[in-house]
């Protein structure tokens, strides 16, 4: 967002209470929906759900075209639309819930570093796996992608979104990985948030954090998400202490709450 | 590690060894770990490889990026982060995604975006050290590969315009930058007293946008106000790259800092206090030049790996009046 629309927007957000009605919009999750996507969707549900404000999750095929940064999840509250966790995060913060109030400013930098680790690896591991290792591209990725649209509208958007994806891996230095190095990578990050976890509940001790929500979204899909080889969540299963908050946060915060068994 | 390792990089300019982040981060990293490295720097000639710098030659053959050129040298044994904890060393994976994601669009964007400091800083420096008629297309390539990464990290599709990610990108180096400060606080390196990867990323991604002068410097005139990143700086530049290769030396009275510096370490040494305090007074009977560096005293510096005593002492009889 801009930063005039910002400023708009917490302006305005700081003045109404949370509503009933609040929705969050996805894409349809049996066909359509992506890993990266529906790690980032589950990251915002769990984080809403650590804050204790109520949100109905609504399947639209045109998801991410309705977003006002071309990225789901987004929630509609009130009559503000807000998408990516980041800006969720200061929009819920501006109405006056926040998670990470309790931490002082090393914890805070840290928090911030390692989301944006999470963010560098985790999910560019996604999205490299999804589009860019041909086999998942080709028996997965493209028939989820293009599956709500008629021929030829699901390939050409399916070709579209790949080749987008694969210049932002070229600019970033990641076109020439292969898929092992990425399995590295993702071993790597994986392996610096489980020593960051140790043997406490949350990342910050007692209390869980926006960096909770995000990881607990990344590991979740990763660990029940079906593709055409496990690799990535073998890796994933090698840290028992990762497993285990996974576990925890599923149990605490979503089957108690009533909601069931995430799909 | 019987043949040695060549760097080939870009050069140094304003008092730094390379004025480009990526080469910088691995000669710190080199210099910290003790790597017999030698630095190629690339010139005015057709010699040698102008395109994914830093590159690392070594016997097997190349190895391109900072990451992989610091992970080959930890296989080497040159590790600097042998002291670091497992947390700590998660931690370091972490500032450095931080730095990745927030520094380094705005640093592109000082450098190779903005159009007057493109146009009279960075497109003269690199044309004049690539050999015509290549000095007349690669900048303009550089340049363009930096606007591309920019734009498809965190412009908005379809329509990817510079001016709605500008603002955003600075403000978001200023929080990165504060960030650091914070975590830095008052110690010397981010993990004790003797600097890890971490710092050698830090050094890379800061000390070009420290000392290179630009005509537009809102960012680096942030930098200048935290203060201990800045201290940062100075203190690698000063203590390991004295030596190394070095571009046009600052003089005045950064010259003074550093021999200050050198002064203070040397004194440090001694255990005894008294004779320190006689010491400093018989050599700097003004008080100016110790207002002038109020930070640099109390400090403890950790003992120079690289330089010999004789010099310390012919220094020491330069400047005692």
């Amino acid at each position: 967002m801009s930063l005039v629309a910002e400023a708009f927007v917490s302006q305005i957000a700081a003045t109404e209470p949370w509503p009933e009605n609040a929705t969050l919009y996805q894409q349809l999750r049996g066909e359509q929906i992506l890993l990266s996507d529906n790690a980032a969707s589950l990251a915002v549900q769990a984080f809403l759900q650590m804050c204790n404000l109520p949100v109905k999750v609504v399947c639209r095929a045109n998801a991410e075209y309705m977003s006002p940064s071309g990225k789901v999840p987004f929630i509609h509250v009130g009559n503000q639309v807000v998408s990516e966790l980041g800006p969720i995060v200061q929009f819920v913060k501006a109405k006056g819930h926040s998670l990470s109030d309790g931490l002082d400013e090393v914890q805070k930098a840290e928090m911030k570093a390692y989301m944006e680790l999470v963010n560098n690896m985790l999910l560019t591991a996604e999205l490299y796996l999804q589009w860019c290792d041909e086999a998942t591209a080709g028996e997965i990725t493209h028939a989820r992608y293009g599956s709500p649209y008629p021929w030829p509208l699901n390939h050409i958007l399916a070709y579209q979104k790949q080749w987008e994806v694969k210049r932002k891996m070229k600019a970033i230095g990641w076109g020439n990985k292969t898929l092992d190095q990425v399995l590295e990578d993702v071993d790597q990050c994986c392996q610096a948030l489980s020593q960051r976890l140790g043997t406490q509940p949350y990342f910050f001790n007692k209390q869980p954090t926006e960096l909770d929500a995000l990881v607990f979204g990344h590991l979740y899909t990763i660990l029940t998400t079906q593709l055409t080889s496990d690799e990535l969540s073998e890796k994933v299963k090698n840290y028992s202490n990762l497993l285990a908050f996974c576990r925890r946060i599923e149990q605490h915060y979503f089957e108690d709450r009533g909601k069931g068994r995430l799909s | 590690m019987a043949a040695p390792l060549e760097l080939s990089c870009w050069g140094g300019g304003w008092g730094l060894p390379s004025v480009h982040s990526e080469s910088l981060v691995v000669m710190a990293y080199a210099k910290f770990s003790g790597a017999p490295l030698k630095v190629n720097v690339i010139d005015n000639t057709w010699r040698g490889p102008r395109g994914d710098v830093p590159i690392l030659t070594t016997e097997d053959g190349i190895v391109s990026q900072p990451a992989k050129i610091l992970n080959f040298l930890r296989k080497q044994k040159y590790n600097a982060d042998c002291e670091l904890s497992a947390k700590q060393g998660a931690d370091t994976l972490a500032y450095i995604a931080l730095l990745e994601e927030k520094l380094l669009p705005a640093v592109l964007h000082t450098f190779w975006v903005e159009n007057d400091n493109y146009f009279t800083v960075t497109k003269p420096w690199f044309a004049s050290r690539i050999p015509f008629p290549l000095s007349l297309i690669l900048p303009g390539r550089m340049s363009r590969g930096a606007l591309n990464r920019i734009l498809l990290t965190r412009g908005e599709p379809p329509l990817y315009h510079i001016q709605e990610v500008e603002a955003q990108i600075y403000r978001d180096a200023k929080e990165c930058l504060n960030l650091l400060s914070n975590r830095l606080g008052t110690s010397q390196f981010f993990f004790g007293d003797t600097p890890s990867t971490l710092d050698a990323y830090v050094f890379g991604f800061l000390a070009p946008l420290y000392k290179v002068r630009f005509p537009k410097v809102h960012l680096q005139e942030h930098l200048k106000q935290l203060s201990n990143l800045c201290r940062l700086c100075d203190d690698i530049l000063g203590s390991y790259f004295r030596h190394g290769p070095m571009g046009i030396s600052p003089a005045g009275p950064e010259m003074i800092d550093v021999n200050l510096r050198k002064l203070t370490q040397l004194v440090n040494k001694e255990s005894n206090l008294i004779e320190k305090v006689a010491f400093l007074h018989h050599c700097f009977p003004m008080d100016d030049n110790l207002r002038q560096s109020p930070q640099l005293l109390p400090r403890k510096l950790p003992t120079l790996k690289l330089t010999p005593a004789e010099e310390e002492n012919n220094s020491l009889q330069r400047l005692s009046p």
